[in-house]
């Protein structure tokens, strides 16, 4: 892992870790509740009813950046489960069932009171399935209703026209759903979600992905890239995780005004920069060196990931008269936009060219089987924008196949063949 | 000379293949990818429903289209017949929300023409039937099957009544009724193989249901005088299957097919019961009964316990595009390990020939079946 070039970044990853131990201090101490949910579950629901929430998500991209993934991947193959079902929704699953089998980061995950997750991959009511009965715990799922007609362009109304960004009849559903979701949450912890509460956390919301939108803006803008993707990564999700909170919004201002001082300085992350790159895909969490390793040799530096771009595109949502109807509005269709046509493709070769990317490398996840869907039409939309593309094979927690050098001389190529030639 | 049987088989296979050769023919036809769109629904507005089939013909069209290893041979084929314009008079495509590759199939034919890459194509929907559980849920799935009644009485002109609706289902159940006999001769000492009686079953989706009922009572009548198949009873499980493939290569090696996890052959399930409202009936129906991914673990797993006293040994078929059938495995295999159960789990395309390893293993537990099986069986 290269150096962190910025301090909001240490302190990002330190209030992850703090955030942690306080979390295993109320569960194991306390005897609090908290929950195990996918990242695509509407947090903001947990914690306004004071229900901690750790992201499925987080969790395994810790334990595959820990280089802590191996036995507990061998464990569940050992167990029968093959090598083309998805490792990364189901590691932490695996952290707690196959105890033992790998020292789980930070002390471990405690028991849950309850998981949630939206039914979006046929995998996922599987995993949280199992993971409910290994803890005996309680599992919520909020089914994800398929679009009918989908919106190519749909950044461009997610703000302010999300009642037509998402079609009524999922609307409705996925308002139900959340409902049955909050009377689950009040149950267990006691509290009440106010509609006020929940209109003032997605105003706070809003006006977190409002500076994120202005970091984007200037990571687009500046002439050399200010900020390491990896960075970008670690303070955008640490915040999103807690989003609206005090701390996600006062960092998310001390990471803007960062990001704003060294475009103000001229500091690029990569002096001397040359190449723009692009990383389409979730990250690669137990390789993360490979994407500072072309900044020495061709001064090729990654800009542009979903996790800072995503932030404003997917969660602003203005016109809160009915709080629960616009952050379903959100959930509805959250992380298709992010893999599939006409979505994905659309908004990708737009950030592309925002960005003014030279080269994409997009990730062909073995296991991820929803993820890998949709890449060709990425690819080709890419490429018709005049951006080439590298097809990257590898998964994102698994590192057993994983070969860093033939990935870096494959990138080493692709970069003297086809983005500087 | 065509016997039931053999107009049953026909029907089962050839369907899919002969679109695109007769537009008037092709009119009348609402393609879908699995058989989990309401069958009755589609023949109340006076269409045809053609199930789309994997094979091991070659998907040139699709596969420069399609992401390797991630969408089962059904979707393959359906795609590149729709690239190929075969589809491109038909009434419909109706793509139901069997599986997150079918709703990306979905999505991917919707894109296909945005993008020009289809000059012709039929109209694409999607029947977002879910299958979790809930009021909510429920009250979704009448709502997007009232959708699909709407849509398909665009599509033919006609919109059916309740009372055709009922009469409709009344009609299919007769179907049912057919299927339910055939699939008794599968049970205890079975007198019909897995890979013969499979397309009599899954011809109930494509041949109207009085026909249909009429046929498989003929094909019972000639099938019920067999002797009884001496092989050890193997149930199918893992990944539905849309083909006798898999079928035949275990019989090839002296065991038989009792039953198979799939929606070709849920056929035999239940009756449909409507009491007041046709639409609601037929979508709990099949939110409940429908095979394949989206359906819940406890569901499949109590599917596959009812069989379990009845069989001698299981093979679990997880092909390379499987994303779900996967994590059921251990508990299943705990499961027929408590009660003695052989089992063995293939990996490769049920559509093509065991690979030497998947060969090797059916031998073994064909040879395991034998020697556990009890000597009244046959």
């Amino acid at each position: 892992m290269a150096d962190k070039q910025l301090g909001v970044t240490a302190a990002a990853s330190a209030f992850q870790k703090e955030w942690f131990a306080q979390l295993r201090h109320r569960v194991f101490e306390q005897r609090e509740p908290y929950a195990l949910v996918q990242a695509d579950v509407p947090m903001e629901l947990f914690d306004l009813v004071d229900i901690p929430a750790v992201s499925n998500q987080w969790w395994a991209a810790l334990i595959a950046a820990k280089q802590q993934a191996a036995g507990l991947l061998d464990a569940m193959a050992a167990d029968g489960l093959h090598d083309g079902l998805c490792r990364y929704c189901s590691l932490g699953y695996a952290s707690m069932h196959y105890r033992g089998a790998e020292a789980p980061p930070w002390g471990g995950l405690p028991p849950p009171r309850l998981l949630c997750a939206r039914l979006t991959c046929d995998c996922v009511h599987r995993v949280f399935s199992l993971w409910a009965d290994a803890c005996g715990a309680e599992l919520v799922e909020i089914d994800h209703p398929g679009a009918c007609e989908p919106h190519p362009q749909w950044w461009t109304l997610g703000r302010r026209r999300w009642r037509e960004l998402v079609e009524p009849h999922r609307l409705a559903f996925t308002i139900a759903a959340l409902e049955a979701l909050v009377a689950r949450l009040e149950t267990i912890s006691g509290r009440r979600l106010e509609p006020d509460a929940l209109r003032a956390r997605l105003e706070r919301v809003n006006e977190q992905e409002e500076i994120f939108d202005e970091v984007r803006g200037l990571i687009a803008a500046a002439p050399q890239c200010p900020v390491r993707m990896t960075e970008q990564i670690t303070n955008v999700m640490a915040t999103q995780w807690v989003r609206g909170s005090d701390w996600a919004l006062s960092h998310a201002r001390a990471f803007r005004d960062e990001v704003k001082h060294r475009v103000d300085a001229g500091i690029a992350a990569c002096p001397g920069e040359r190449v723009r790159l692009m990383w389409v895909g979730a990250g690669l969490w137990h390789d993360t060196s490979f994407y500072t390793a072309f900044e020495a040799s061709h001064g090729a530096v990654f800009v542009w990931s979903m996790y800072l771009a995503f932030g404003p595109d997917g969660y602003i949502r203005y016109g809160l008269d009915d709080p629960m109807a616009a952050l379903a509005s959100r959930t509805a269709s959250f992380n298709e936009y992010l893999h599939n046509p006409p979505w994905a493709p659309e908004w990708i070769a737009h950030q592309a060219k925002a960005h003014r990317i030279d080269g994409a490398l997009v990730l062909r996840p073995r296991s991820m089987k929803p993820s890998a869907t949709g890449r060709l039409f990425i690819e080709r939309a890419l490429e018709r924008v005049g951006v080439p593309v590298l097809p990257i094979e590898g998964d994102v927690v698994d590192a057993r196949a994983w070969n860093p050098a033939a990935a870096r001389a494959a990138v080493r190529t692709f970069l003297d063949e086809r983005v500087s030639a | 000379m065509a016997t039931a049987i053999t107009t049953l088989t026909a029907a089962f296979n050839d369907a899919f293949a002969h679109l695109g050769e007769s537009a008037d023919l092709d009119r009348r036809v609402v393609v879908t990818s699995w058989p989990s769109v309401p069958v009755e629904i589609v023949r109340a507005s006076r269409l045809r429903l053609v199930v789309a089939k994997g094979s091991t013909a070659a998907t040139p069209l699709a596969d420069a289209q399609l992401e390797p290893g991630l969408f089962p041979a059904r979707l393959r084929q359906l795609v590149d017949a729709a690239l190929a314009g075969r589809l491109a008079h038909v009434a419909r495509i109706v793509i139901p929300r069997t599986s997150d590759p079918d709703y990306k199939c979905f999505l991917y034919l919707r894109e296909f023409c945005r993008l020009g890459l289809a000059a012709a194509m039929a109209p694409t929907a999607l029947f977002d039937l879910l299958q979790s559980d809930g009021a909510h849920v429920r009250r979704y799935d009448v709502e997007r099957t009232r959708a699909l009644v709407d849509m398909l009485a665009d599509a033919s002109g006609h919109r059916p009544s309740d009372g055709e609706l009922r009469q409709e289902i009344g009609l299919t159940n007769a179907a049912r009724a057919a299927a339910r006999h055939l699939v008794a001769l599968r049970r205890d000492a079975p007198r019909v193989s897995g890979k013969e009686v499979f397309p009599l079953l899954g011809a109930f989706w494509h041949v109207p249901p009085r026909e249909y009922a009429s046929l498989a009572s003929q094909a019972f009548a000639d099938l019920a005088n067999r002797s009884p198949l001496r092989g050890p009873r193997v149930l199918l499980a893992g990944a539905p299957v849309d083909g006798i493939d898999l079928h035949a290569a275990i019989e090839s090696r002296g065991a038989v097919v009792v039953d198979e996890l799939s929606a070709w052959s849920g056929a035999a399930d239940d009756d449909v019961r409507c009491d007041e409202d046709p639409i609601a009936a037929l979508a709990e129906a099949y939110r409940r009964r429908s095979i394949g991914p989206r359906r819940p673990a406890g569901a499949m797993r109590d599917r596959a316990e009812c069989v379990l006293d009845h069989i001698d040994a299981v093979v679990v078929s997880l092909p390379e595009d499987d994303a779900t059938f996967g994590w059921d495995y251990p508990a299943l295999r705990e499961r027929l390990t408590a009660r003695g159960l052989p089992h063995t789990v293939l990996r490769g395309d049920p559509h093509r020939p065991l690979t030497p390893a998947d060969g090797q293993r059916l031998d073994s537990l064909v040879e395991a079946a034998e020697r556990r099986r009890p000597s009244h069986h046959g």
